[in-house]
């Protein structure tokens, strides 16, 4: 089994009062993708930094390889950052800025020009050394702050967000990249994005984080096959979440109609949250339907089309699906077992805070 | 039709695009070709000559004090580079509430008047007992160069990426490191700049260094003013020449360079490598020269720590510099020689304390000033057994501002009286005056130069009146302001130094003049070979005579070095050369006796002291009828 290359213990951060990370536990594998997963302000960036030795923690450490480098300043630790505007230096060339930590730490003139050149043929920019840092696209920068921080052999790489400022095309070509460059190295990758297509892409492991909290962790179709809450639900792709009362083990009852689920142990007509993703509703007949409703939005994506189904009690249901049916149409709306997810209500305030924002 | 127009649109944008710089260019130019002129008049062409440049590097006084400004720009403009970029940097790094009072407050200085930041530094180095002198120069230039290097680099440093800085640490540079090689780079043409502005403006300073500099240390533009009193001397023509010409060049070059090299950059990498081994070089070459300077000042510094010392303070040009080099040699005696251009302004250093000078030549009614606030020591005669050779009738004059002659022994005297153009009086149909009153004949209108000074103003028309000069009566001073008044549609102006230049060019028939100018008025008269005779002649009502006199002030360290100053300038023969030199009077009965015939001989200069039975030496009046001269002079000169 890998052993754990970095953990957090216990990791409390604060900005002027106001907290940013909550007693944050995290283990991260060696040889692991690990993404740390969020919107803007959840904190994934800051436990980056931390890790990075950029910031400080106001509580808790940091044990890298099973050593405390909690007070350990970012040159001393073995592992580099990609930074999100790439951050290269500007008034030095392409290869002054790949052989600049490799200069500090001494290396041979020899070993250095290797490295360049292995570097660059690694991130596909072989024949660029002389090149300004001002003449590439924002691509290729990437791609140099990636080398110039592999040609130091870190065990851990981090990336704040590192395809944030690329367009769409670009990006997903650089996801294939890194993960290439992932398997080619045996690096460890922690990974921060706001972006969960580029999480569910390349990740081992996804962390969901969201104020300060982290709200699940798990592989990319833990995530999104069993949302532990709503707001895991609803961050990760589209949701519908409706409340439903679990009457027992694996039946719920939603708007007074009864569905077969494969949950067990929330109890006896306990209130709880059901997640059930758009793709997995199947219209019917009406006559065929836990449910009826009536198609009142349609709209043509490509794949699928997606339909909004209104419900009598007025709840509007997102649909997926490949087949169309018009808007005015009356559908059923069935659901198999296994594609109902029930969480538990929040119950605490903290759990309450990281609720929906819709 | 239409391309006239446009030609002629086209005309009028060129003319006035030529205009507006000949107004900006035309008086550097006009001080350009005068530093050429071979005669020392300001508008009269005697001729090509570098005479004056060659006079400009031989003059100690110029070279030293050119010496002073660039070391002192240089080193002020470094050190507040390095403390404005460390502020900066800190600045940078608070949050914006903080910072933005800190820029204002930063801002404050640069908007103050120099005279508030020279007047506060003084007394603040006075207060913490900081003698004044280079280092105070020194220090009061950083001081109002820090904010703007800051404001230089700031904003480069807003510019830069924080994360740029994170990077390099995260690649294994210490923070100094990373500093270095990273985020100094990136903000380095905000530094330059700033190290070049804050250049400029300590080359540029006049009233700060003014205030700060102490004994014997002058910059160029504290010099180009002490200069000011006898008239600006051709050579700071030649200076300021050389100045304008090397800072234009310095702005060629900056304008110019920073546009280049980046260009050079992009197109070839290795450029990159010559870019930082020619800032390398001139950073080893900065390095160098500043350390140089660090120890020529230091070396300078012990240097003038002799155990034997004397600080004199004299008027700008007002002796031989021979003499000066002479007495150290005898004596062994280190001099520290330094320079005021009034009376007013040597006044309040010697008030203050803060300069301890131990010789100072001040005019008759200061001396009496001084003495009177008690700031005078009185003089041990037995020290100055040459005070011999003065004469008799001039320690007799003396006794109106020093009774008993207690402290001051004198040094130059002279006369106020009339110059007059012998040839335009004969165009004018009008025969020489011979006193005050001719001042008053209406066939001089437009033809009068006066003395703009209030007490000068006011001598003419008090003798006039038959009034001493140095009353305080109000009724005689009406009575003398009416008549100024009444005389007043004859003058041509109220002038100073001009009244010289305007009688040489022929400008005017008469001019109210000090006699200290009258052996170079007529040399230059001579030189310049016109074809009048300038004559003075000193008004029968009688007139002010003037005695400056050597004074040892009651603070002086040095009073037995000042003594023997003293009794070494009034030796015959140094005495000789003094006067050959500044050409003033001398009061020195055993020097006028070696003097050549034509000097001996020449009344204008020196006329019998004992004949001038109306005349008067100047008194100092209180600060009472200081304000009412004041008041009614006003009113003359508003009218």
């Amino acid at each position: 089994m890998h052993p754990s290359l970095i953990d957090l213990v216990h990791i409390s951060k604060s900005f002027d009062g106001e907290l940013v990370l909550d007693d944050l536990n995290l283990s991260v594998r060696e040889n692991s993708f690990v993404t740390l997963l969020g919107p803007s302000g959840c904190g994934k960036t800051t436990t980056l930094r931390i890790i990075g030795g950029f910031e400080r923690p106001d509580a808790g450490s940091v044990i890298f390889n099973g050593e405390n480098i909690t007070d350990m300043p970012p040159n001393r630790r073995q592992l580099n950052t990609v930074f999100q505007k790439y951050a290269l230096f500007s008034h030095m060339n392409i290869a002054e800025n790949i052989a600049f930590g490799l200069k500090i730490k001494g290396k041979s003139k020899d070993y250095i020009q290797d490295k360049i050149q292995y570097a660059l043929k690694l991130v596909n920019l072989s024949g660029f050394e002389n090149r300004s840092v001002d003449s590439l696209s924002g691509g290729q920068q990437q791609r140099i702050a990636i080398a110039r921080a592999i040609v130091n052999e870190p065990k851990l790489l981090l990336l704040d967000e590192p395809l944030g400022a690329l367009d769409l095309k670009l990006r997903q070509d650089m996801q294939y990249e890194l993960i290439r460059l992932k398997n080619e190295l045996g690096i460890t990758f922690i990974y921060v994005t706001h972006d969960q297509e580029e999480a569910l892409t390349m990740s081992d492991t996804i962390v969901v984080m969201n104020q300060g909290y982290i709200q699940q962790m798990g592989t990319p179709e833990q995530i999104y096959n069993e949302p532990e809450n709503a707001f895991v639900a609803d961050f990760i792709g589209e949701s519908n979440i409706v409340d439903g009362t679990m009457l027992h083990d694996e039946l719920v009852e939603i708007f007074g109609a009864k569905f077969a689920c494969v949950d067990k142990g929330f109890g006896v007509n306990k209130p709880v949250d059901v997640v059930i993703r758009p793709e997995d509703i199947d219209l019917v007949k009406p006559s065929e339907g836990t449910l009826t409703g009536i198609v009142t939005h349609l709209i043509f994506k490509g794949v699928h089309y997606e339909m909004e189904v209104t419900t009598p009690n007025g709840y509007e249901w997102l649909v997926h699906s490949t087949d169309m049916f018009p808007v005015g149409q009356e559908v059923g709306i069935h659901v198999d077992p296994f594609d109902i997810q029930i969480m538990n209500k929040p119950e605490s305030e903290d759990e309450e805070a990281v609720g929906v924002n819709e | 039709m239409k391309t006239i127009q446009s030609r002629l649109k086209r005309f009028f944008e060129d003319f006035y695009l030529v205009f507006t710089l000949i107004f900006l260019y035309a008086p550097i130019a006009v001080m350009m070709v005068l530093s050429f002129n071979s005669s020392k008049s300001r508008s009269q062409w005697g001729g090509f000559t570098f005479e004056w440049y060659r006079h400009m590097f031989e003059s100690a006084a110029i070279m030293d004090a050119l010496y002073n400004t660039l070391l002192i720009a240089f080193l002020s403009a470094l050190i507040a580079t390095v403390l404005g970029t460390v502020a900066a940097i800190g600045v940078n790094g608070m949050k914006k509430l903080p910072q933005t009072l800190f820029m204002g407050l930063n801002n404050i200085p640069m908007l103050n008047s120099d005279i508030v930041t020279g007047i506060s530094l003084m007394l603040m180095f006075i207060a913490f007992g900081i003698s004044l002198g280079f280092k105070t120069i020194l220090l009061a230039h950083i001081t109002f160069n820090v904010p703007y290097v800051m404001l230089s680099v700031l904003p480069k440093l807003k510019q830069t990426s924080r994360y740029a800085y994170e990077a390099a640490m995260d690649l294994g540079a210490g923070p100094v490191q990373a500093f270095f090689k990273v985020v100094f780079p990136d903000i380095l043409p905000g530094v330059i700049s700033g190290f070049l502005m804050a250049f400029t403006m300590s080359l540029d300073d006049f009233i700060i260094t003014h205030f700060t500099r102490g004994a014997g240390i002058n910059t160029l533009s504290t010099l180009i003013y002490s200069e000011v009193r006898r008239g600006i001397k051709p050579s700071m023509y030649a200076l300021s020449t050389v100045i304008f010409t090397t800072v234009l060049a310095l702005l060629l070059i900056t304008n110019f360079a920073p546009a280049k090299a980046p260009k050079e950059d992009r197109r070839e990498g290795r450029q990159t490598s010559f870019g930082t081994a020619f800032r390398r070089t001139a950073m080893i070459g900065a390095a160098f020269l500043v350390c140089i300077g660090v120890g020529y000042t230091s070396f300078r510094h012990f240097a003038s720590t002799h155990s034997d010392e004397l600080f004199v303070y004299n008027w700008g040009e007002y002796i031989d510099e021979s003499v000066i080099a002479q007495f150290e040699e005898e004596t062994g005696i280190h001099v520290t020689y330094d320079l005021f251009d009034t009376n007013e302004e040597m006044y309040p250093v010697i008030e203050a304390g803060a300069i301890q000078y131990d010789a100072v030549c001040p005019s008759d009614y200061m001396i009496q000033r001084m003495a009177e606030n008690e700031l005078l020591a009185e003089l041990n005669y037995d020290n100055i057994p040459n005070a011999a050779n003065i004469g008799e009738e001039y320690f007799t004059r003396s006794e109106e501002f020093d009774p008993g002659n207690l402290y001051a022994v004198p040094y130059c005297w002279g006369t106020v009286g009339i110059l007059y153009n012998s040839r335009r009086l004969e165009e004018l149909g009008i025969s020489p005056p011979t006193g005050w009153a001719d001042l008053w004949d209406p066939r001089y209108r437009g033809e009068i130069l006066m003395q703009d000074s209030v007490r000068d103003a006011f001598m003419v028309a008090l003798k006039r009146l038959g009034y001493s000069m140095n009353s305080t009566d109000e009724a005689e001073l009406r009575e003398a302001r009416d008549l100024l008044l009444a005389q007043k549609p004859l003058v041509q102006a109220y002038v100073v130094d001009q009244v010289r230049d305007k009688m040489l060019n022929g400008e005017a028939a008469v001019g109210v003049i000090y006699s200290g100018e009258l052996l170079y008025l007529q040399e230059e008269a001579e030189a310049l070979g016109l074809d009048y005779e300038l004559t003075y002649v000193i008004p029968t009502e009688g007139t002010n005579i003037w005695i400056d006199s050597w004074v040892i002030p009651y603070n002086a360290r040095n009073k037995e070095n000042a003594e023997k100053w003293i009794n070494f300038l009034c030796r015959p023969d140094i005495a000789k050369k003094n006067f050959e030199y500044i050409t003033y009077a001398t009061p020195n009965a055993a020097a006028f006796a070696l003097l050549a015939p034509a000097y001996r001989e020449n009344t204008q200069v020196f006329p019998d002291v004992s004949s001038l039975v109306n005349s008067e030496v100047y008194r100092y009046l209180g600060t009472e009828a200081d304000d009412l001269y004041g008041a009614l002079w006003k009113e003359i000169k508003a009218q």
